[in-house]
């Protein structure tokens, strides 16, 4: 039988508030504003995890802002077997050329997805490509990109919420919490 | 799209553990080029600067420059990789090299969804030598070595599966721990 999610029981932790969260976005956004006051910028976000930050970091950016979205396929997926290598599941939208380019991402670990990505949209020509990321997990790290815009640095602990799922659930909690290691070493 | 077209040339190390094999198949496919073990570092030497000890990380990344080693042992039995790396940091400051213990890979296999491959992908049953025999390679004169050539992916995995099967790597000399250290 496999067991039922609990949003709330399935939680052994908070670790950042809705209020934590929704501050911090709002400092981001000040700073982007100020940093391409004059520039015509473009936010680029990788599905599924990054929407809620997307959705709310556009909002707290005052200035004109184009946004896109991409979507690549994960180790480990459906697409791991028949090519062994990443594939853009989505692509941008419209062109990036001399373009300033921000990636949105919701959590930075390993750095494999991003540093693929990163080379892939230098490939498009913009003018400049920064990346800004709500959280930041540096003892998973492998490649080091260098992060320009950066919300929490967390503990090397298993989150959910604010975008972040365990098999496609949990992403609608409205915080950052740490799930519960039976829950996903004892699934059934 | 593929970042490296000569990703599918590559040479197929023989690795030493399943689980360097998934390493190196988790860095093929976010297009991450690597290289199986192409420098060897001497850490150990004796009052006449012989080398006693060495240390070859698993991996280099040459676009990145950096290296990882990935150590699948029980964390009670990391102790002498450890001092190992911690000899390589003091004499060759200039060098990155990341440790992958056992909880980290396991970390990654989980990301992935390949947790259930652990317990072959990890400890002693990945292994196809015995940790001694593997560890205590004989001692090279000169560090970095020359990079070893590259072989086939698909030829990487074929030999890579075969392993997680199959035991038996030509066993080395040994180096002592407790050596004296004049470097």
């Amino acid at each position: 039988m496999t067991r039922r999610p609990d949003l709330t029981a399935d939680v052994s932790e908070i670790l950042l508030s809705e209020e934590q969260i929704q501050a911090k976005v709002l400092e981001l956004g000040r700073r982007i504003s100020d940093d391409y006051a004059g520039r015509e910028l473009t936010l680029v976000s990788v599905l599924k995890g990054s929407l809620p930050f997307m959705a709310d970091l556009m909002r707290s950016i005052t200035i004109p802002v184009q946004i896109d979205l991409m979507e690549v396929s994960s180790y480990g997926g459906a697409a791991t077997e028949s090519s062994g290598l990443v594939r853009i599941l989505k692509d941008l939208s419209s062109s990036i050329d001399g373009r300033h380019v921000l990636i949105v991402e919701d959590i930075i670990d390993t750095g494999l997805t991003l540093n693929y990505l990163v080379r892939y949209l230098r490939g498009k020509n913009p003018a400049t490509l920064k990346i800004c990321t709500l959280l930041d997990k540096p003892a998973r790290r492998i490649v080091e990109i260098a992060i320009d815009y950066r919300g929490f640095e967390i503990p090397d602990q298993f989150v959910i919420g604010y975008g972040l799922d365990y098999g496609e659930v949990y992403r609608n909690l409205r915080f950052v919490g740490v799930l519960r290691p039976e829950v996903y070493l004892d699934p059934d | 799209m593929v970042l490296d077209a000569d990703l599918d040339r590559r040479p197929a190390p023989a690795f030493a553990h399943a689980s360097e094999a998934e390493l190196a198949r988790i860095l093929d496919f976010y297009a991450v080029a690597w290289e199986y073990e192409p420098h060897t570092f001497p850490i150990l030497f004796d009052r006449s600067g012989a080398v006693l000890e060495s240390f070859s990380p698993d991996f280099y990344l040459p676009e990145l420059d950096v290296y990882l080693e990935l150590t699948t042992l029980k964390q009670r039995l990391v102790r002498k990789k450890n001092r190992k790396l911690r000899r390589l940091r003091e004499l060759y400051p200039g060098v990155t090299v990341k440790l992958l213990y056992s909880r980290d890979f396991r970390a990654l296999l989980f990301k992935y969804g390949k947790l259930s491959l652990a317990g072959v992908l990890t400890g002693a049953d990945g292994q196809t030598t015995p940790p001694r025999e593997r560890s205590e390679r004989p001692p090279v004169a000169s560090a970095p070595t020359r990079p070893r050539p590259r072989r086939s992916r698909a030829e990487a995995r074929a030999r890579a599966a075969a392993r997680l099967t199959t035991a038996g790597r030509p066993t080395a000399t040994g180096t002592p721990d407790d050596a004296e250290v004049t470097a």
